[in-house]
Order: C-alpha cells, then sequence, then structure tokens
C-alpha cells in the first residue's frame, strides 16, 4: 500500500505541469478579466471623448434645426406668438376657460463642450460652447410649451415663467460633478 | 368632485374669488433608478436632450401638482391661484419638485 502511494504522487506531480487545474484556470481567468476591464476603463473614456468631439456637433444641430422647423411652422399658422407675459389678460378680452400649461426638457453639454467650456473658463469670457446648449434648451422649452398650449386647445397662454435648474447632479464630498444637467421648466396659464 | 381649476395668475378669468384659504403645497423627492442613470450618462458624451431625465421630471412634477391639488382640496377649495414651481438638487442624482399656490373659494361672475 505504501509502495502504491508512492508511485502514483509523481505521477500526478508531473502531469500538474502539462495542463492546468481549475484553480489556476479560475486564476487565469481572474486576471485577464481584470486587465480587460482596467483597459476598458481607460480606453472607452478616450473613444467617449473622440466620438463626442466628431458626433455631438452633427447630433445638435440636428435637433436645433428641427426646433427652427417648428417654431417657423407655428409663427405661419397663428400668425404670431402664443405666448405671453402679461399677468393679466386684456381687458376687452372674453375667456371662458383656463388652465395651467407646463413643459419642460433637460440638457446637457456634451464632453467636448465641457471641455472647451473648462478651457474658456480659465481666460473667462463668453463660454460660446455653453451658450449654444443653453440658447437651444430655452427655445427648445419654448416651443413645447407652445406646442402643449395647441394640443390642448388653448388660444394663448399668459404669464409665462421660464425657469432653470440644476439636477441630477450627483454631489461628492461638497464638490459638484460636472455633469452640468439642466433643467428648463415653462409654465403659464391657458384661456380660451 | 369637480376638477380643481389651477392658474398661475392671480385670479381665474370669469371667476370671482370669495375667499381665501392659504398656501397650499406638494412635493415630492425622486432619482432615477441606476440603469437609466447609466444610460443617460452615456446619452451624456454628445449632450443635447437626456430623455430619460425629461420623463422622470415630467412624471415627478405631475404627482407633485396632483400633491398640491390634493392639500387645497383637503381644506375645501375649490381653485388654486398663482401656483408656482421649484426645483432643487437635493443629495446624490435626486431632485426635490415643489408646487405651491393660494387656495381658493370661487364662485362664477
Amino acid at each position: 500500500m505504501l509502495l502504491n502511494y508512492s508511485h502514483t504522487a509523481p505521477a500526478s506531480l508531473l502531469s500538474k505541469g502539462d495542463s492546468l487545474n481549475s484553480d489556476e484556470i479560475g486564476e487565469l481567468f481572474g486576471l485577464s478579466f481584470v486587465i480587460l476591464s482596467a483597459t476598458l476603463f481607460i480606453v472607452f473614456p478616450f473613444f467617449a471623448f473622440i466620438y463626442s468631439m466628431l458626433f455631438a456637433r452633427l447630433h445638435q444641430s440636428k435637433a436645433i434645426k428641427s426646433l427652427l422647423a417648428r417654431e417657423a411652422n407655428i409663427m405661419h399658422q397663428l400668425g404670431g406668438d402664443n405666448l405671453h407675459t402679461l399677468s393679466k389678460p386684456i381687458p376687452d378680452r372674453k375667456i371662458n376657460e383656463s388652465g395651467l400649461v407646463i413643459a419642460n426638457i433637460t440638457v446637457a453639454p456634451s464632453w467636448w463642450q465641457l471641455f472647451l467650456g473648462g478651457i474658456r473658463s480659465i481666460f473667462g469670457g463668453n463660454i460660446v460652447s455653453f451658450d449654444k446648449v443653453l440658447a437651444y434648451g430655452r427655445s427648445e422649452v419654448m416651443q413645447r410649451l407652445r406646442e402643449q398650449a395647441i394640443g390642448e386647445g388653448w388660444d394663448e397662454v399668459l404669464n409665462v415663467r421660464v425657469e432653470t435648474s440644476m439636477v441630477m447632479n450627483k454631489i461628492k464630498g461638497g464638490k459638484q460633478n460636472k455633469m452640468g444637467t439642466l433643467e428648463f421648466l415653462a409654465y403659464g396659464t391657458g384661456i380660451r | 368632485m369637480e376638477q380643481m381649476m389651477t392658474s398661475n395668475i392671480e385670479t381665474i378669468p370669469g371667476f370671482t374669488i370669495t375667499k381665501s384659504l392659504g398656501v397650499v403645497s406638494g412635493s415630492t423627492v425622486r432619482a432615477k433608478h441606476i440603469g437609466k442613470d447609466i444610460l443617460a450618462g452615456l446619452k451624456n458624451i454628445i449632450g443635447g436632450e437626456l430623455k430619460a431625465y425629461t420623463e422622470l421630471l415630467t412624471e415627478a412634477r405631475t404627482e407633485a401638482l396632483g400633491r398640491m391639488i390634493m392639500d387645497a382640496s383637503q381644506r375645501g377649495a375649490n381653485a388654486v391661484v398663482n401656483v408656482r414651481f421649484a426645483t432643487s438638487s437635493v443629495a446624490g442624482g435626486a431632485a426635490e419638485l415643489f408646487a405651491y399656490g393660494t387656495g381658493v373659494i370661487i364662485v362664477e361672475g
């Protein structure tokens, strides 16, 4: 029995060198996973940044174009704007019904715009890249309010207010994460 | 009960306010679940509108408004005038939406 045992032991040691056992495979897999995920974490932001640089402008200009077209269309249909900031209706206007109209949008600058804005804020002055995003968001929310009012059957909207707030920003240790998500809210009283 | 009338001007056109019942308010705090948060983060790369957040905030604001209306009806108001909204960013990725106004009793004429 002793003999038998001593014969089998070296054989098993030898075979260990040739093929991997389950422990070693697991270790190798774990190591490759760590390397892969580390590369992904380094490489992904880089490619995302490049992607943002190349395609953000295209994507945003498409949205702006469609906004301008819708705006022109509505202006043409109504022969003027249906939003007013007057807090009271014009005295001789007959009003049968009224109600609240609300529209909102959330926008964020792209990574490339954030980067440009970051550079620009060193020297100060007009930050063109943020300007564009904010102007788009504000016009878009006004346009949505117009469409919402028309959809709900209001002739005009009185006392329109537009509000801006930063939302969904993760706060880490008292310092805001620079994601720059902005919400625009427009509301008013619809009359007919 | 008939639908509560709301406006963000000082009166409801065509009605007269007979009694003011004070400030009525409603608020809600919302956060997005992590999956959509990550997707919105990816969308953030190219910027522009983040639809997931827009939807979330619309939903939340409707709820805040609903709570305000419930508050008003509990006080016996039949309209809310001068409605205002306030938004603030509280702890990590959550937003508080607040709606307030003055609960009033109105009569036609």
